[in-house]
């Protein structure tokens, strides 16, 4: 049972980041498909930079992962520029741009690792990065309510860094001038050129903003759950994201929960294949469960969401 | 003279007749710039590599070839992989017409082939029965499936792109799991393979000497690009379907049935889709491997998008998008790169593709500027003759 719960937060906590940058984007009316090719080339950036300092630091270093995570915040944000630039200054249809950008993203990424990985050992060309899995550690005090606690038992470093961000995210969309005109961006962009807001600028901005948060995302997964980098990355997590931001009704609060429900369904899915002792390959089954939890959670959601109304519309400064 | 000579290329791009065909081709031209410029940043020679793709693909002699192998069996694998490819792109066209991101072809292929391969693959039918059946088999998968997700976006307002990638995973996860436990090989640990009375591919056919596998599913992919031509240009539920795509809410008022007129072009799309997959999996290949799915879902989009969504386009974009495909394995073992750079290459087309609407954009400011700069000088010489003199020498 403690399982559950700690296998279903660290599961959650990148999910939640990824589906803050898809809020971010959306929030700023700029439809964001994206978030797939965004966390897998932020998860790239993340785990070349860590790959390249793990000789330096030594193998058993933990400051490498918040390194790796600047880099992938970093490399994520320059990334969704391709998407800004699509959508907000090309006016290209903002879906296909995001789908174009995750395949770009998949292929560029896989074509970029081999060739790394072909000049870093010479001849051997892989298409993964090994790294390392970072140390874990339990809150004392807390982690002994009954249940509950077990949230806070062995918990990856960056389950923490994510809800600085989280805080930090929220505070900036809610509480500051450029988070008011981002959000009147995804409803009434006029209303932001009236006032004197440059809304190719805000949505751009959000935009990388939504890339960076993803890029963070990835290279949790990257770093700690699978403990390389590898084409594997695009397992659907960023499309995963985005349905939960969907029933989170494009708002940061419920999302969360939304993100942990899914972290729990899916883990508590794992526990209990493996508590039936059932063979390994009744395993796959249950990893259909969050997808499946997706598609009814829609059916149910979809029809009462207010998306922004501004959005997946190129801005038109003359229309009425 | 020379700003003339530049508002000549405008034109073409920006013209009604031509932009279709000069848009696409401007940015083909572009990735190939792009692809040779990364290629020399590896240092390798660019033409070496795009004529390694072309002998890769049969259309350039190779230097040697190896048993009972030539330039035809290359020829006719192409052919193998152009087949799907071309009705997986109609698939996407189909309902991109209509307005709607299929994403989800490749789980449709992936289901039609899993099911035609445990439903008649094994079945030791002959192959007059087989092949046909197959064929069914495969379309009724893929169409149930495609009106499913119309179904899930008409009744409850799911975007079916995201309900499509959650059934691609379903759909992976699923089929993984069965052929794990049913079928799997015990040696490869892939599906068993398909009977070749089922296969939609003759194997092993003698041809001048070489040994050719001749696909079925060309004759079929051609023809439906025809027909799927036929439906959008000539009848009145392709009109309707367009009708939908450029505007919903307007084609309601007009008293176009919205909702049925989505679910029916999913289920065309996820019928074209599922056509690809018996043609791929129990055609160019013979056996699927689990929980894997075909990259040619969502190449099939850049092609769709590079063919201008068109199904005579989509004809020439997989025709030139394969030969990459294909060609990449023996590109790679020529040059000693990497061949995922084939799929970048893909991605590249279809980032340029992306930004076809942009271009064309700037060309039409471009022709509207000028004509601007002319009635300026016009109005400029008709009030005062003297300047216009400097002015056309300058």
């Amino acid at each position: 049972m403690e399982k559950v719960f700690i296998d279903g937060l660290s599961f959650a906590a990148p999910l939640f980041v990824m589906a803050m940058g898809g809020i971010y984007s959306e929030k700023s009316g700029v439809t964001n498909l994206a978030v797939e090719g965004f966390q897998g080339f932020g998860a790239f950036v993340g785990a070349l930079v860590a790959v390249m300092l793990m000789p330096i630091l030594g193998d058993g270093s933990q400051t490498v992962i918040y390194i790796a995570m600047a880099a992938a915040f970093v490399g994520g944000g320059i990334y969704a520029c391709i998407h800004g630039l699509l959508c907000v200054k090309f006016r290209a249809d903002q879906v296909i741009s995001g789908v174009v950008v995750n395949i770009l993203a998949v292929s560029l990424t896989t074509f970029l690792t081999s060739a790394v990985n072909k000049a870093l050992t010479g001849g051997q060309s892989s298409n993964k990065f090994i790294l390392g899995v970072s140390d874990r550690f339990t809150i004392p005090g807390i982690s002994n309510i009954p249940v509950i606690g077990a949230l806070f038992k062995n918990m990856y470093p960056y389950e923490i860094v994510i809800v600085v961000i989280a805080v930090a995210a929220w505070y900036l969309m809610y509480r500051t001038r450029f988070g008011m005109h981002l959000r009147a961006c995804g409803e009434n962009p006029q209303s932001v050129d009236a006032a004197g807001g440059n809304v190719t600028r805000t949505r751009f901005i959000a935009v990388m903003i939504s890339g960076a948060l993803s890029g963070v995302g990835g290279i949790c997964y990257a770093y700690s759950i699978s403990a390389n980098f590898s084409p594997n990355i695009y397992m659907g997590y960023g499309y995963l994201a985005i349905a939960a931001m969907i029933f989170g009704n494009w708002n940061i609060l419920p999302t969360a929960a939304v993100c942990l429900f899914f972290g729990l369904a899916k883990s508590g899915g794992y526990q209990l294949c493996l508590g039936m002792g059932l063979s390994s390959n009744y395993s796959d089954l249950f990893m259909m469960l969050p997808y499946i939890l997706t598609l009814l959670l829609l059916t149910f959601f979809s029809k009462k969401n207010h998306p922004p109304k501004a959005v997946g519309e190129a801005y038109d400064a003359g229309k009425r | 003279m020379k700003p003339k000579q530049k508002n000549r290329f405008a034109s073409l791009l920006d013209s009604e007749k031509w932009s279709s065909v000069t848009i696409p081709a401007l940015s083909v031209i572009l990735s190939l710039i792009t692809a040779s410029i990364m290629l020399l940043i590896l240092g390798k020679n660019p033409a070496t590599a795009f004529l390694s793709f072309l002998q890769g693909s049969g259309f350039v002699s190779k230097p040697g070839y190896g048993g009972g192998g030539g330039m035809l069996t290359d020829f006719f694998t192409y052919l193998n992989v152009l087949a799907p490819m071309l009705l997986a792109s109609l698939g996407f066209v189909m309902a991109f017409k209509a307005g709607l991101f299929n994403i989800g072809i490749a789980g449709q292929m992936l289901a039609a082939g899993f099911l035609a391969t445990a439903i008649i693959g094994y079945s030791g039918l002959s192959a007059w029965l087989a092949k046909p059946l197959v064929i069914l088999v495969g379309a009724a998968a893929g169409g149930l499936l495609g009106a499913f997700v119309g179904f899930l976006k008409y009744k409850f307002n799911i975007h079916e792109v995201v309900s499509t990638i959650m059934l691609n995973y379903i759909i992976s996860y699923l089929t993984g799991f069965f052929i794990n436990d049913r079928f799997a090989d015990s040696l490869t640990r892939s599906m068993k393979i398909c009977s070749d009375s089922a296969r939609l591919s003759w194997t092993d056919v003698q041809i001048a000497g070489m040994k050719c596998s001749i696909p079925l599913g060309i004759a079929l992919a051609l023809a439906a690009a025809f027909v799927v031509k036929f439906i959008f240009d000539k009848t009145v539920f392709g009109f309707e379907l367009r009708a939908v795509g450029r505007n919903p809410i307007c084609a309601r008022y007009t008293g176009i049935k919205v909702g049925r007129r989505i679910v029916v072009s999913l289920m065309l799309s996820g019928m074209l889709a599922g056509l690809a997959g018996v043609t791929y999996y129990c055609g160019y290949y013979n056996t699927i491997v689990p929980k894997s799915l075909a990259g040619m879902g969502y190449d099939a989009i850049a092609v769709a998008l590079l063919g201008n969504s068109s199904p005579i386009g989509a004809i020439f974009a997989s025709i030139l998008i394969t030969i990459f495909q294909n060609g990449s394995n023996y590109m790679s073992s020529t040059l000693g790169v990497a061949k995922e750079i084939a799929s970048l290459i893909t991605g590249i087309l279809l980032l340029f593709s992306a930004c076809g609407g942009y271009f064309r954009y700037l060309a039409h400011r471009r022709l509207e500027r000028a004509v601007d700069e002319e009635a300026q000088k016009a109005a400029a010489e008709s009030d005062a003759p003297e300047i216009s003199e400097n002015g056309k020498e300058g």
